[in-house]
């Protein structure tokens, strides 16, 4: 009798183990973070991103994550198919202010999130908190700051005998003026002649002086100085602003350097630069290359030439804007598990793992506390750069951002594109008509937002 | 209960349940994944509807607002521009691939295999390499016509010779118009020939008078799907134009010259997140393309022979 009891129980124990263990196994809920919108995708940040995950997953016992990467430019597709499709990921990011401006309604606001365990964010530096609020919710916490800078390639101002431009903030030599004088002589025809030589030739060209390929419209244009700065509108967002004469004389500064002093590539020559595989910089057929702090996690992977960082000339104001992306990561409304999307979001941005994360992306740690750490990490990586040049730009930030939200934001970034596009590829060369015409645009479109959102 | 007892049912009864319930699957998958998303998409085009938000009803104002859209009619025209360039070139030369490929010659099978295996191949990876043979300093097609003595234009990054290239593009997959001719081809009597022949006719005059007449249905049926092809057109120049990087990204581009109906829709629906407008811009398509292939059936009656129509006219 005592036998067959025994025996029941251990069948009842195996039943209870066999029923139970899936159920105990399933506690564990997975906060799959969606990546790709911004940086994140490079191959090499990708074994990266797995370790980190691994790094969480053996230290929590109720919550796993799953990082998942998808291609940038079927990034946005994807995220609003999953975010219609009721499989929103619990965790997207890193995500760019435009980003944010461009899935605007489907955050969650974490404030609430904030206010109930009362967390302290002092730690954070003011300013990347503020480029994460919008007057209706606070969309994430930060993550880090993308300051700019102007690569330059060493090995091609030696070639050219040009002096390395300034490291100096305060030195205001260094402006617009000076940048397109020493980039025209850095800029090449086949034959070996300057931009500033009689016998150059600009339909040959092998390498310029200057490029800021790798931005959009709005970004190409900050720098100049108009009084809404990165945005095309007004502060109340009903006037278009995008033909200030700051932005004129931004664009056709740009238009001449294509094609006028040929000292930055056109459209066409900038796809054969990319064409060569690497990314604008690291193809060493450009002296100067104005980026940001992202690319130092997704470029300069063993160049073949020497190379520092400049800060971003004075513009023709005496006035030095120079632009800033900030990351987060934010919960999309619809997620599933948004309390344990909020704690994988505290532990991403934890003075722990704060660095690590950005070494990651590339970009300065929002937090004051990680700067030290950051910098000494980053100077192993890259012992040649002048750490000083990076941090300090951040004091030069474009306000209203580049990036910001405006009504109907991926329309009116396309207009402004529409306007690069056509100077780009010589379509039209004349920046007061072209930007008459955007800002023509734009305005319609403004109109029709406020005509449907008046009431 | 008498009702479904089958045992009563007639022959041609029996035979009608057995073909409808054969016929079930896709018509149930029709209703619900086509005519289900038409219909919800015809009543969206009569809302405002962003995706995250719930639609709100404004009835015909998505589509008032749409004949006032620069960009809706710069879209059209891109298409149209796309459509008269690239249908014509591609029936051409699939018939004329055809005709060559009909020929009684040693190796002709390899030969169809060969000009057939460019349209089986994936349209994305395709694209990457034409973008790549197109790029106007290192891609191979300026590389050759520096060698004939000429000057390429810069392709993809030209608002003037983006969709001559796009149209160029869309030769790599003349293979199925071509097998479809070839069938065509070798289902023309062969004794039509041998009559024309003892009557005097070259070769000229029998492909003029006999081969054409006779292909006409096929013609027919690649213009109908050339044409829906046409306004459909999407993959290659989302691609084309999304694979450049930075301030040079632009869908549509280079300034505007590829934004094409589709592009647009596309747009609309999933960067602008104004998805009643996009279904409004999908059935002003349909409309179209409706219209379009009516005027195209209309008019076969002008020039589409079908032999067994004139035997039963005759008889």
């Amino acid at each position: 009798m005592t036998r067959r009891f025994g025996w029941i129980a251990v069948l009842i124990v195996c039943l209870i183990s066999l029923v139970a263990a899936p159920a105990l196994a399933q506690e564990k809920v997975k906060v799959t973070i969606f990546v790709g919108l911004g940086t994140g995708t490079d191959p090499d940040q990708i074994p990266k991103q797995e370790a980190l995950a691994e790094k969480f997953n053996s230290t929590h016992d109720t919550i796993e994550i799953e990082f998942l990467i998808v291609p940038n430019t079927e990034s946005r597709t994807r995220l609003q198919a999953m975010l219609t499709g009721d499989s929103a990921p619990q965790l997207v990011g890193p995500n760019g202010i435009s980003t944010i401006a461009a899935f605007f309604e489907s955050w969650e606001d974490i404030t609430p999130y904030i206010e109930a365990e009362n967390f302290d964010t002092s730690d954070f530096y003011e300013t990347s908190l503020e480029l994460n609020k919008y007057p209706t919710i606070n969309t994430g916490l930060p993550l880090g700051l993308f300051p700019s800078f102007v690569l330059y390639n060493k090995d091609i101002f030696d070639a050219a005998g040009v002096d390395y431009p300034t490291s100096d903030y305060a030195d205001t030599s260094w402006t617009l003026d000076d940048l397109k004088a020493r980039a025209m002589l850095m800029s090449l025809d086949s034959a070996g002649n300057d931009a500033t030589s009689p016998d150059f030739d600009a339909e040959d060209m092998v390498q310029w002086g200057y490029s800021d390929a790798w931005t959009d419209g709005r970004g190409s244009l900050t720098m100049f100085g108009a009084p809404d700065v990165g945005r095309p509108t007004t502060a109340d967002y009903k006037t278009a602003t995008a033909n200030s004469e700051e932005w004129v004389y931004g664009l056709q500064w740009l238009s001449d350097g294509i094609w006028k002093d040929h000292f930055i590539p056109n459209n066409e020559q900038s796809a054969s630069i990319e064409a060569t595989g690497a990314a604008p910089f690291d193809s060493g057929l450009l002296g100067m290359f104005y980026t940001h702090t992202w690319y130092l996690g997704e470029g300069l992977n063993d160049v073949p030439f020497e190379w520092d960082v400049a800060p971003l000339p004075f513009n023709q104001k005496g006035q030095r804007i120079a632009r800033i992306h900030a990351d987060n990561f934010t919960i999309p409304k619809i997620a599933q598990h948004k309390q344990e999307a909020w704690e994988v979001m505290k532990w991403l941005t934890a003075p722990e793992q704060i660095v690590e994360v950005c070494l990651i992306y590339g970009c300065v740690p929002a937090r004051e506390s990680a700067a030290e750490t950051f910098r000494a990490a980053l100077q192993e990586k890259f012992p040649d750069m002048n750490m000083d040049v990076v941090f300090e730009a951040i004091n030069y930030l474009d306000s209203p951002n580049h990036e910001s939200w405006v009504p109907e934001w991926g329309r009116v970034g396309d207009a402004v594109g529409f306007a690069w596009s056509q100077i780009g590829t010589g379509e039209n060369t004349d920046a007061k008509a072209v930007l008459d015409q955007t800002n023509t645009e734009i305005q319609q479109i403004l109109d029709e937002y406020w005509a449907s959102h008046s009431s | 209960m008498r009702f479904f007892n089958m045992r009563d049912w007639t022959l041609a009864r029996r035979e009608a349940a057995a073909g409808y319930m054969y016929v079930a699957p896709w018509v149930v998958g029709f209703l619900l994944l086509t005519v289900g998303p038409m219909l919800a998409s015809l009543y969206f085009s009569f809302t405002d509807y962003d995706i995250v938000s719930s639609p709100r009803w404004i009835g015909i104002q998505n589509y008032t607002q749409l004949f006032q859209d620069p960009l809706f009619w710069k879209s059209l025209q891109v298409t149209l521009y796309f459509a008269i360039l690239s249908l014509p070139s591609s029936l051409v030369t699939g018939f004329f691939l055809a005709v060559l490929l009909n020929q009684n010659v040693r190796g002709i099978r390899i030969w169809r295999t060969i000009y057939f295996l460019p349209s089986v191949l994936s349209g994305v990876a395709v694209t990457l390499v034409w973008i790549t043979m197109f790029n106007p300093q290192v891609g191979v097609v300026n590389q050759i016509l520096e060698i004939l003595g000429f000057k390429g234009p810069s392709w993809l990054s030209d608002p003037d010779w983006a969709l001559p290239a796009l149209a160029i593009m869309a030769l790599w997959g003349v293979g199925q118009n071509m097998i479809i001719y070839l069938a065509g081809l070798q289902s023309v009597p062969q004794d039509m020939y041998d009559a024309a022949k003892v009557d005097g006719a070259n070769a000229w005059q029998s492909f003029r008078s006999i081969t054409i007449p006779m292909m006409s249905p096929v013609l027919f049926y690649n213009l109908v799907l050339g044409l829906i092809g046409t306004f459909s057109y999407f993959t290659q120049v989302y691609i084309a134009s999304s694979s450049v990087s930075g301030a040079s990204r632009e869908l549509g581009g280079p300034a505007r010259s590829t934004l094409f109906y589709n592009l647009y829709l596309f747009q609309n629906a999933f960067r602008y997140g104004r998805m009643g407008y996009a279904s409004a811009m999908a059935w002003i398509l349909f409309i179209i393309v409706l219209i379009l292939t009516a005027l195209i059936f209309k008019s076969s009656s002008m020039w589409v022979y079908y032999e067994g129509e004139l035997r039963s006219k005759s008889e």
